[in-house]
């Protein structure tokens, strides 16, 4: 008999199942009561998961901010936590950090639980805080070697400078560089222990769209290291473009959780072929006749849904059929901003882009 | 404890200290400005001619004589001294600086001392230490003369000799009075608001979440970080003490008590410091906050003025103040030499520092709610 935890695909519950390697059996969640079946592996896994957070919980007076969560991080992948502002994230990722007191629930780092053992993976860990900003007047270099001393085990800071694209600025004063800059930094501290697991709170907020991406590499160049990544944003192209896994959280409540794919196939909308200044009136009418889900945007303008992609080649096949003049097309996916709008009912981001 | 890492962030300090103009400023700059300021206003720069006290008890004709010969150096004005008071009173109360005593029998010694030559006569020159620079010149006037005489009555054997008294007495300089409440103000601030910095800017920027994080342990950090203000506070000390040394002339004894003030002081502000990083969470808030506290304190606890010149009800207060007793603790160490007081002011400014520093470490939370 061998243990092995599973994680609910419904509620993210971990729970533990016993039984003989390879056997296959029916269980029921322990948490939400949802029946499924699960396999023992062949040899229980250890580790699987860098982060297991069950049943999380932080209230403020009246507020609940984390409202009994419960995820898992697997080892070695980038896990984007994603919310609009106020969502709940920083007090999220600020209860695993041991920084904060959850009011219930567990946490466990790397196996161990944080409320008793967070000592014991101290040198394993590394975060970066929400907003942080360094000591003045440390230059780069000094501020990667001071936060390097504080801990037995030690990365070659010459190493990150170069992979972290530092080298040209390790002289300057933290004080002189620009945000982008000091995020690289702030990222780049990160990996002073040589952790297993990097926390990153909001890493890109506030800085344009080209710090932005200048930190996203560095951030992708983390997971290439096979380093653990837990990142939150409200960025929704930042969790798109970086993350393995995304749990989408809104009022200290986990909404969604999955890949970019599974998310978007779960919960996005249909992608849609839009089709510009179509010159025929009839086009809508004819289109529909077809059996196809169309809709007019005014001006001619319209817009056709795409279960499968051949469907693409059908439309404008039946258009060239009609002899109907266009000006273009172009096909629309749906996005993580669409799949969050279609679960709330609210935008991620309520102020414009910078 | 890893010491080495007390050590690293202490080096690493005191390197980012010396890039920062403004620190540099507040703690060296700022201070030798306010001394020469203050210095130069309120004590008498620059005095030329020299007055000596003269009280002639023997009023005899070899007395008047003498007194005639210090006249005559031209150096010196006499000033003559008819009092029946005890001479330690009278210069009290008249906050003399220099006096001369010629005692009774004077005449009769010297005729004595023809036929005994063991017999010697000794004058009293009472002097305020403070006045450094005149002292020496009324001593050397008064010897060269005594020496003139000596040898006219006895081929240079010393039958007149002198004894010298300290005036110590509230006779200090207004220089003397403001160096050690100069020293006490300045570690009072940098402790303040250095502790400030470190307890709510470090909380906004996040360091103190990363550092818990990180293994480095509070008192680790706490231990660096009072390395670091213990080596502020000396240098902001010995720049104080060399400023009133060199443009002042002061006389300052380092004593073991000064240095234990100086290092109590330091840990008694850095606790209040704590206490108030923990209440007010926004520096700009914790600022003001020390602000009115420090302040207050300066003017209340005698940096620039003499307590005791003070309304009685400000003496009350004054005497509840902890910088109180560090100014006074350091004038009584430093300056006046007044042992039993200064070891008293010690232990009262040790107890404040106990105090505070405990309740500051108690109360610093390095964990967010
Ligand atoms: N220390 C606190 N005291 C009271 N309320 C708090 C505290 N910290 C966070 N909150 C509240 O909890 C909610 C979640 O905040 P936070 O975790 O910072 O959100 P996010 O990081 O997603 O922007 C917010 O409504 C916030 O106001
Ligand atoms: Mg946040």
């Amino acid at each position: 008999m061998i243990q092995q935890k599973f994680k609910c695909p419904h509620c993210g519950e971990i729970a533990s199942f016993y039984g003989n390697p390879g056997e296959r059996m029916a269980v029921s969640c322990p948490a939400c009561r949802s029946k499924g079946r699960i396999t023992i592996p062949m040899a229980a896994k250890e580790n699987h998961y860098a982060i297991e957070v069950s049943h999380l919980k932080k209230i403020y007076g009246d507020l609940i901010a984390v409202n009994d969560i419960s995820f898992a991080v697997k080892t070695g992948e980038i896990f984007a936590f994603l919310g609009p502002n106020g969502a709940g994230k920083t007090t999220t990722v600020e209860m695993i950090e041991a920084i904060r007191t959850p009011t219930a629930g567990t946490i466990k780092l790397l196996g161990f639980d944080t409320k008793n053992g967070f000592n014991q993976v101290k040198e394993r860990i590394s975060i970066l805080p929400q907003e942080f900003h360094s000591f003045e007047r440390f230059t780069v270099r000094e501020t990667l070697t001071y936060f390097s001393h504080l801990y037995k085990k030690r990365a070659n800071i010459d190493e990150i400078i170069d992979m972290m694209d530092l080298r040209s600025h390790e002289k300057k004063l933290y004080r002189t560089l620009s945000g982008g800059l000091k995020q690289r930094l702030g990222v780049a501290l990160s990996l002073v222990n040589d952790p297993e697991i990097v926390f990153l709170d909001e890493p890109t907020t506030g800085l344009d769209p080209k710090a932005r991406r200048e930190v996203w590499e560095v951030i992708a160049n983390l997971r290439k290291r096979g380093k653990t990544v837990f990142l939150t944003t409200h960025y929704m192209e930042e969790a798109e473009h970086l993350a393995d896994h995304i749990a989408i959280i809104h009022k200290g409540k986990i909404i969604a959780e999955g890949s970019l794919q599974e998310l978007i196939e779960r919960y996005g909308e249909k992608t849609t072929l839009f089709i510009k200044s179509c010159q025929s009136p009839d086009a809508l009418q004819l289109l529909e006749e077809q059996g196809f889900e169309v809709h007019s945007q005014g001006n001619g303008d319209l817009t056709v849904k795409i279960d499968y992609k051949e469907k693409v080649l059908e439309v404008l096949a039946q258009l060239r059929h009609d002899c109907i003049e266009y000006d273009g097309v172009d096909i629309r996916r749906s996005n993580l901003e669409e799949v969050f709008l279609r679960l709330t009912g609210a935008r991620l981001t309520e102020e414009a882009e910078p | 404890m890893n010491l080495k890492i007390v050590f690293i962030d202490f080096l690493y300090n005191v390197r980012s200290w010396t890039r920062s103009r403004g620190t540099v400023f507040w703690s060296l700059l700022f201070p030798i400005m306010l001394i020469l300021l203050f210095g130069a206003i309120f004590s008498g720069m620059g005095e030329t001619t020299y007055t000596l006290y003269v009280q002639d008890l023997d009023q005899s004709e070899n007395s008047t004589a003498f007194v005639g010969i210090l006249n005559g150096t031209g150096v010196l004005t006499i000033e003559h001294v008819t009092t029946s008071d005890p001479i330690s009173d009278y210069i009290r109360e008249e906050n003399i600086k220099n006096l001369l005593v010629i005692p009774k029998g004077y005449q009769s010694n010297i005729t004595r001392s023809y036929i005994d030559p063991s017999v010697q006569v000794n004058l009293t020159y009472y002097f305020d230490p403070t006045e450094q620079q005149t002292n020496q010149i009324l001593r050397t006037v008064i010897s060269n003369v005594l020496s003139g005489v000596n040898m006219q009555i006895s081929q240079g054997r010393p039958v007149i000799g002198v004894q010298e008294e300290s005036t110590v007495t509230e006779n200090f300089g207004f220089i003397d009075f403001f160096i050690p409440g100069m020293i006490g103000f300045t570690i009072m601030q940098q402790s303040i608001y250095g502790s400030i910095e470190r307890n709510t800017k470090f909380r906004k920027d996040g360091i103190l979440r990363k550092l818990l994080t990180t293994p480095i342990t509070r008192s680790e950090w706490i231990l660096a970080k009072m390395l670091f203000m213990l080596f502020l506070a000396f240098i902001s000390t010995s720049v104080a003490i060399g400023v009133g040394i060199l443009a002042f002339g002061i006389k300052v004894n380092i004593t073991i008590l000064t240095i234990v003030i100086v290092i109590a002081t330091s840990f008694l502000f850095s606790g209040i410091g704590m206490i108030i990083g923990r209440f007010v969470k926004e520096e700009e808030t914790a600022d003001m906050a020390a602000g009115a506290i420090s302040f207050p304190m300066m003017f209340l606890a005698g940096t620039f003025f003499a307590v005791d010149a003070m309304p009685a009800v400000i003496q009350v207060i004054a005497h509840a103040l902890p910088l109180f007793y560090v100014n006074e603790g350091l004038r009584n160490a430093m300056i006046y030499m007044n042992q039993s007081e200064a070891v008293l002011n010690t232990g009262i400014v040790l107890v404040f520092a106990v105090i505070f520093f405990i309740a500051g470490v108690l109360l610093t939370k390095w964990k967010e709610d």
